[in-house]
């Protein structure tokens, strides 16, 4: 019994070779748990037609609105391909990988996974996800090629996009005016100029920042300015690039804001603060922030809309850049109903489904035809992305990314604090994900 | 009538010492009542110059809260009247009646408690999907989603805690030998002195270990999340959970939302109050 | 398998012992340990399903190579432990989990059983009282970090206002590596008093009356009964608040997060249980966790064995 439980636990795509230290490990209690949870020694697949009870796994459409959106939606989808249900478990981003490791641990993942960006290239890799038989240039006529990419690993496509955010440069018109200035800035030196004339400090106590970077998640915020220098994570072939010259300027730019310029004080702010958004209390100039901050805007400082007051720009220095995360629809490789898995991604990748994702939130349709669509229209921030996506760029694209993104705070931070020159401080991170890459 | 000065400092340490303990929940109150422009004002508003009733029906349209409700309030029952049954005759065994491995037993007990949530929650969940007979499982567990998706899942892995085992494993052992011994004298079976002479005497433990175990599985909200795919099994910290999405939270919704959710373990507390009475007082023992 | 039929290391003490005691004590002897059992079994039986076997799974775990996510699984041996020592995050965290617990549990105790003992005498609004000093433990992290968020405000908030008066400037609290542990403890002291208070509340409840009576007569100060009587009656209940709330201290995680998010300013207080929670949901990487829980598990009881012998058999059998 244990031997034959442990190799359900190690999964039947995989082929397992050491069978003997297999059932060594779980040899004990673990077996009696782990081990019986792989699915019934007979199960049957099907290919052609779309049919079948699929489930879905949902990081967004929460909350009884996202709940009543999706499913109308499914209603839809049901007209469309009436042999397929489709029982949907709703959950957030932040218990999203939980609910993921759980489910693929115990060998029956959900036929469709919503995720973000990063997650593609270590799913794919690691044999858990389907490969959706796109052709990733024919998806270019639907989308811009810098959204099809992040779902694409070696070639196959893996996930379509359903919808974006992305993180930018925003600012305030009236204050701008205030200072004799009239355009947001073109590149790092004008960004610095402008910054320090912004701020404005009382008793040498900060009240007004010049750019605000800390509101925004620090990796989403030197990101942008990484690639707008010319940097990029990995080099083509997946060795890591993070510490180039151009990169470590980005580090160095910022650190300059906090600790030369002093147009920022580090714990000025900090990103999802209970203490606001400085930006919308004029407590800053202009910031890097994310494009929901819009809606942040329109609700608590609704006069700022109406006199025109926000400006947007993208973070420039050598190119234009913008950072672009998003969520993907994605199909088990393990489904035993892959064409109406398949279908259903389709669906929500498709104008509805997307659209009324992106409304719920906030956030920007991942379809260039939506572009033109009412809601897009009405929403100047969104509309500014959806203008900007040719010089969107997105992290990840390796398969250790997960592994090596959560240290980038720190080690920026460490750099913003003065305690490593950004130089070091990128150099230790790159030696880190180095060694982690070559681990897995 | 005389007041002591003593007791004017006492009540005035007392007060001060409370009011810096409330501060918290008050501000918790006041925002909960706060329009979205307020509760983001900078410098905090801190009497709102609206107040915002509506925050309370939007906050509980935003999810299903009554379905929620009522599953977290069946819940956190079913592991507090569990826990107490199980609790205090293991807390009693282990303190009460000397036998071998007793001691390897009880720190057998306090190291399951040394090993983080989030490392057991994995194999966990496999154990309740492969629940042998459940769920479309055959006799091996196979086959099916076990308990996965049921009441069993909610219930039955959260109700015995050994933190409550514990608990009153040291609460029976302060209880004096004469008591037991008497009781045997008068021809008492060992479950009658448990059950009649001993347990009457931890009430305040059993009152502490009811209203921790409800708290604790009022609270739990990883669990809940994990072993069900369904919205109608799903508890009120996963509805209070949706008000904070990634990039936004809906501050005022969230703290009209942890109100109502911290109510009943305020009217708990109270009500357990009344348990705090000298147990002695009424066992007259001489 | 059961942890029930493992061999004791020795008999208990205080067990009737010896070959000669009379034949109705043997009885007796083995009724009561009869009883035992049955009161027992359900317990152990559920402990050992439900939290024995992940307990198992985690120590096979740790010397293993599990991808969660390719579900393949190989012997490891002592590499995942080696792996996390060679972190320096991991060993920082450390060093903050040790720092945390050695300044919140004894404060928080000290606090807790001093309120314990003013709120157990006869006095008006005494439930309001208890109330009070109990609502921090239930009210919800999230709504706490709000207030406290404001509180460590640098430029408005309390704490720097309150400096000013002195004519310091205060730090960046939150934000500032050197502090950003110090404002946690402080929270979590204040978080963490309620509970051991109602714990020691509920103790005090099992010291009878008479206790007091004889020392009345001899006409001992309050303080004087509270060392001499209080404090050793309270042994088993401190016994028990000190080795809960080191548990809980060392597997801190929510109130760190949400003042704190993400390890803190430059990983200052990143602590292990979130390092535990990063390795296995962030990364993945379960095995790892494994490892770094056992590393967690073994300070646990390493403290847990030491306060056990230091309150000594009085916590023992009767």
């Amino acid at each position: 019994m244990p031997r034959k439980a442990s190799l359900h636990m190690a999964s039947q795509t995989t082929a397992v070779t050491r069978r003997t230290v297999l059932s060594a490990a779980f040899g004990l209690g673990v077996a009696a748990a782990a081990g019986c949870g792989g699915p019934a020694p007979s199960s049957s697949t099907d290919t052609g037609e779309a049919s079948g009870a699929i489930r879905l796994l949902t990081p967004i459409f929460e909350g009884a609105e996202g709940q009543k959106t999706l499913e109308g939606l499914l209603a839809t989808f049901k007209q469309k391909y009436p042999k397929v249900t489709v029982e949907v478990d709703y959950t957030t981003y932040a218990k999203l990988n939980e609910k993921l490791t759980t489910s693929i641990a115990g060998g029956r993942p959900y036929d469709v996974m919503l995720m973000g960006v990063g997650w593609i290239p270590p799913f794919a890799a690691k044999g858990v996800l389907a490969d959706l038989g796109e052709n990733a240039d024919a998806l270019t006529s639907r989308f811009n090629k810098r959204v099809v990419d992040p779902g694409v690993y070696q070639g196959k496509v893996y996930a379509l996009p359903i919808m974006l955010d992305t993180r930018f440069g925003i600012y305030r018109k009236d204050i701008f005016a205030e200072a004799g200035l009239s355009a947001a800035p073109k590149n790092f030196d004008e960004l610095r100029d402008m910054g320090r004339k912004l701020t404005k400090r009382e008793g040498g106590k900060l009240v007004r920042a010049g750019v605000d970077i800390l509101s925004n998640d620090l990796r989403q915020t030197f990101l942008p300015l990484m690639w707008a220098n010319g940097g990029e994570l990995f080099t083509p072939d997946g060795k890591v690039a993070f510490n180039s010259p151009a990169s470590v300027a980005a580090l160095q730019l910022m650190t300059d804001i906090i600790v030369t310029d002093k147009t920022e004080d580090f714990g000025y702010t900090q990103p999802g603060a209970a203490t606001g958004i400085p930006l919308v209390q004029g407590r800053a100039a202009m910031m890097v922030g994310h494009n929901n901050v819009w809606l942040e805007i329109e609700k608590n400082a609704p006069d700022l809309v109406k006199d025109s007051k926000i400006g947007f720009f993208p973070i420039a220095n050598t190119r234009a850049a913008m950072f672009q995360g998003g969520t993907l629809g994605t199909v088990a490789a393990k489904s035993q109903h892959p064409a109406a898995a398949k279908a259903l991604v389709q669906f929500l990748a498709d104008s509805d489904a997307a659209l009324a994702a992106c409304r719920q939130r906030g956030n920007v349709p991942a379809l260039k035809a939506l572009e033109s669509s009412e809601y897009v229209k009405a929403n100047p921030s969104v509309q500014f992305a959806m203008g900007n996506l040719d010089s969107a760029f997105s992290e990840g694209g390796v398969p250790a990314w997960l592994e090596i993104r959560g240290d980038f705070k720190a080690a920026i931070e460490s750099a913003l604090l003065g305690k490593k020159s950004p130089q070091q401080a990128l150099d230790e991170l790159a030696a880190k994900a180095t060694q982690v890459m070559a681990r897995s | 009538m005389r007041v002591k000065p003593s007791r004017v400092l006492l009540h005035l340490i007392l007060a001060i010492g409370a009011l810096i303990m409330i501060v918290p929940f008050a501000w918790m109150l006041i925002s909960s009542l706060k329009s979205h422009a307020e509760i983001s004002a900078y410098p905090p508003v801190i009497w709102p110059t609206e107040w915002v009733w509506s925050n309370y029906p939007n906050a509980m349209g935003f999810a299903p809260f009554g379905t929620y409700f009522r599953n977290s309030l069946l819940i956190a029952v079913g592991h507090t009247v569990i826990n107490l049954a199980l609790a205090t005759m293991a807390g009693y065994a282990l303190a009460r009646v000397p036998f071998r491995g007793r001691s390897l037993i009880f720190m057998a007990i306090l190291a399951t408690m040394m090993i983080p949530t989030y490392t057991k929650i994995v194999p966990q969940y496999l154990i309740a999907k492969g629940m042998p007979f459940f769920g479309g499982n055959d006799y091996l567990g196979r086959g099916g989603f076990g308990w996965l998706d049921s009441w069993w899942v909610l219930i039955v892995p959260g109700a015995l805690t050994p933190f409550a085992i514990f608990m009153f494993r040291q609460f029976y052992l302060s209880l004096p030998a004469e008591l037991e011994e008497a009781a045997r004298i008068d021809g008492m079976g060992e479950f009658a002195i448990f059950g009649k002479v001993m347990t009457p005497l931890v009430k305040p433990a059993i009152a502490t270990v009811a209203l921790i175990t409800f708290e604790n599985s009022w609270n739990n909200f990883l669990w809940p999340l994990i072993v069900t795919t369904r919205d109608d099994l799903r508890v009120i910290q996963v509805g209070l959970a949706a008000f904070q999405q990634v990039e936004k939270t809906e501050w005022a919704y969230l703290m009209a939302g942890s109100t109502l959710a911290t109510i009943p373990m305020i009217v708990l507390f109270l009500f357990t109050q009344r348990y705090f009475v000298q147990g002695f007082a009424t066992a007259g023992i001489k | 398998m059961t942890v029930t039929s493992l061999p004791a290391k020795a008999p208990a003490a205080g067990a009737p012992a010896g070959p000669t005691r009379p034949r109705r004590r043997r009885r007796l002897g083995y009724e009561r340990r009869r009883a035992a059992w049955l009161m027992l079994t359900p317990a152990l039986i559920h402990l050992t399903w439900w939290i024995g076997i992940p307990v198992l799974a985690t120590f096979v775990l740790a010397f293993t190579h599990y991808d969660v996510l390719a579900g393949t699984i190989t012997w490891a041996g002592l590499d995942n432990f080696t792996e996390i020592f060679a972190d320096e995050t991991w060993n920082t965290s450390i060093l903050h989990t040790v720092v945390y617990t050695f300044f919140t549990v004894p404060v928080a105790m000290a606090l807790a059983v001093v309120i314990a003992v003013l709120l157990n005498a006869k006095m008006r609004a005494r439930a309001w009282y208890r109330a009070a000093f109990f609502l921090p433990h239930i009210t919800a992290t999230v709504a706490i970090a709000l207030v406290w968020m404001w509180m460590f405000e640098p430029n408005i908030g309390l704490f720097n206002a309150v400096l000013a008066m002195f004519g310091v400037n205060g730090p960046a609290w939150l934000s500032d590596p050197a502090f950003a542990m110090a404002a946690v403890i402080v929270v979590s002291v204040w978080k963490g008093v309620g509970l051991k208070m109602l714990i020691y509340l509920a103790a005090l409840q099992s010291i009878p009356p008479e206790t007091y009576e004889a020392a009345d007569l001899d006409g001992a100060s309050g303080p004087r009964r509270f060392w001499s009587i209080t404090l050793p009656l309270l042994k088993p209940a401190t016994f028990f608040v000190f080795v809960v709330s080191m548990i809980d201290a060392f597997q801190v995680f929510d109130q760190v997060y949400v003042l704190t998010p993400d390890g803190g300013p430059a990983n200052a207080t990143t602590v292990m249980t979130f390092e535990i929670y990063r390795t296995a949901f962030s990364e993945f990487r379960i095995s790892t966790a494994c490892a770094q829980s056992l590393v967690l598990f073994a300070f646990l009881l390493v403290l847990t064995v030491i306060s056990r012998r230091l309150t000594g058999k009085d916590d023992d059998a009767r």
